[in-house]
């Protein structure tokens, strides 16, 4: 099952070609990750998958990209539904300066207006997805800076699942991460899958080859325009590329 | 438990490797028998079968490398892997020893067997028990098991030179039975040769289990491999 597809997408600040006729096919509840060497457009890309580059002034988009089937980047499409659809967590932890309860709620107080029991509840269920549940249900009420970075990342994929996405887009989630940390939330992306489609950037091309079951490799040849170089299942981009750029670069030969 | 996908995929493959080895040990117990009740519709069998085995010793290779490639993995997992591209080898070649003894089989086709066949049979079943040891042992990382069993192939060879004793008296005494006696001496070499195979296998379980790499007592001389 696809879940997103994007079909020749090309990509523009102002005048400047940053993304060229990208093609791609998300299957649903799998793992897909975006590799390739700084300012190869990797995260351009995915940021458009949620329209997250709407808000750049100078941005603009041609081609299509589609949810279910439906094309996101249609007039009538709802930016805000689609975005509570399609999660994003962030490179560095961000969580809220308030309590960890307070920050799991936020979506659902937000989004749904949820209140009380109900709300209780998604929050508990949220932890415990992302496996905080045993080690935090006595802090709900602390401060979440308070906890440590690796806790903090998790709580802020727990704020992204209590509005109940459908898609989680993770940019370098692990960057900022410990080696044990970082093993503990490619552990979690994998059980998350059972519910959720993932697309990860990583930097991380080890990262890229254990954790995703597809890996799509971005490259640039002129430094401004990123293409897609090659997109197949995760065991064979890495044992057998067909592309001799795919090929320099996951060797380390390249860049 | 960290890396959950990589044990599971490590312990997928090593659910692969058992299966591997039962197909072996299937092939050559049948061959055996086939060879030994004159049954060449089983020979026919074995000798078809034996793609199926070398496609599965292909498929396990394959996923291997991809493991490698993708979970990177370290210490006892890497030997763990390493061990499996050697176990898998083995495997492989014992399953020609099998498709080798049905084509013996099938030579010497409606022909009667110059002696009733026991001491055979008995080589391929203590060959085959050790195999199926051996594999559980790498199983459970279980190095003293495997030492052991490598000390067992002394029995196989004891076997073996009675069975040629037995074979090369038969020659002397009747030079006409030389052919079937020379294709029957082939058979038991083969299961010889499992055997020094089985004890090659025991030299990797107690390298992924430790680390130790060299070779037991009763390793096969290398060069004569």
């Amino acid at each position: 099952m696809i879940k997103i597809r994007a079909e020749h997408v090309d990509a523009y600040y102002g005048a400047k070609q940053v993304l060229a006729d990208i093609s791609l096919d998300i299957k649903e509840r799998q793992i897909t990750a975006l590799i390739g060497p700084s300012g190869c457009g990797k995260s351009t890309f995915m940021r458009c998958l949620n329209r997250m580059n709407d808000s750049v002034r100078i941005f603009s988009l041609r081609g299509d990209v589609y949810l279910d089937g439906d094309p996101i980047y249609a007039d009538t499409y709802d930016v805000v539904q689609l975005r509570q659809r399609v999660g994003m967590v962030f490179q560095r932890p961000n969580p809220f300066p308030q309590t960890v309860y307070d920050n799991v709620a936020f979506g659902p107080r937000v989004v749904a207006r949820e209140r009380g029991a109900d709300l209780d509840s998604i929050v508990e269920e949220s932890l415990r997805r992302v496996g905080l549940w045993q080690e935090l249900r006595d802090k709900l009420t602390q401060d979440a800076l308070s906890l440590s970075l690796g806790q903090q990342q998790r709580l802020c994929l727990a704020r992204v699942l209590s509005t109940r996405p459908e898609v989680i887009l993770m940019d370098e989630p692990a960057s900022a991460l410990d080696p044990i940390e970082t093993l503990r939330i490619e552990d979690l992306m994998r059980e998350l899958i059972e519910l959720y489609t993932i697309v990860i950037v990583t930097h991380n091309m080890q990262q890229a080859a254990r954790v995703s079951d597809w890996t799509a490799f971005f490259l640039t040849d002129d430094g401004l325009t990123g293409k897609l170089v090659e997109y197949g299942e995760t065991g064979q981009i890495f044992t057998q590329p067909d592309d001799k750029r795919t090929i320099d670069y996951i060797t380390g030969r390249f860049g | 438990m960290l890396r959950r996908r990589f044990e599971g995929e490590l312990k997928r493959l090593q659910d692969e490797v058992l299966g591997l080895g039962y197909a072996v040990q299937r092939a050559i117990t049948e061959a055996v028998d086939g060879l030994k009740v004159r049954n060449l519709d089983v020979s026919q069998q074995i000798i078809a079968g034996d793609s199926e085995i070398n496609r599965k010793r292909f498929q396990i290779e394959a996923d291997v490398l991809v493991l490698i490639a993708t979970q990177q993995p370290m210490a006892r997992d890497l030997r763990a892997l390493a061990a499996i591209l050697d176990i898998i080898r083995e495997l492989e070649r014992t399953g020609d020893y099998a498709k080798g003894i049905a084509k013996i089989s099938l030579n010497i086709g409606e022909e009667e067997l110059i002696k009733p066949l026991l001491d055979i049979p008995r080589m391929s079943e203590k060959a085959m028990d050790m195999l199926g040891r051996a594999l559980r042992a790498y199983i459970d990382n279980d190095d003293r098991s495997a030492r052991e069993i490598a000390l067992e192939d002394d029995e196989v060879d004891g076997l073996y030179n009675q069975v040629r004793h037995e074979l090369v008296t038969l020659i002397l005494a009747d030079p006409s039975r030389v052919e079937q006696a020379n294709m029957l001496l082939w058979a038991a070499h083969n299961l010889e040769r499992a055997a020094d195979r089985v004890t090659n296998i025991c030299e990797r379980v107690v390298f992924s289990a430790t680390g130790e790499l060299g070779e037991l007592p009763n390793s096969p001389d290398q060069s004569d491999a």
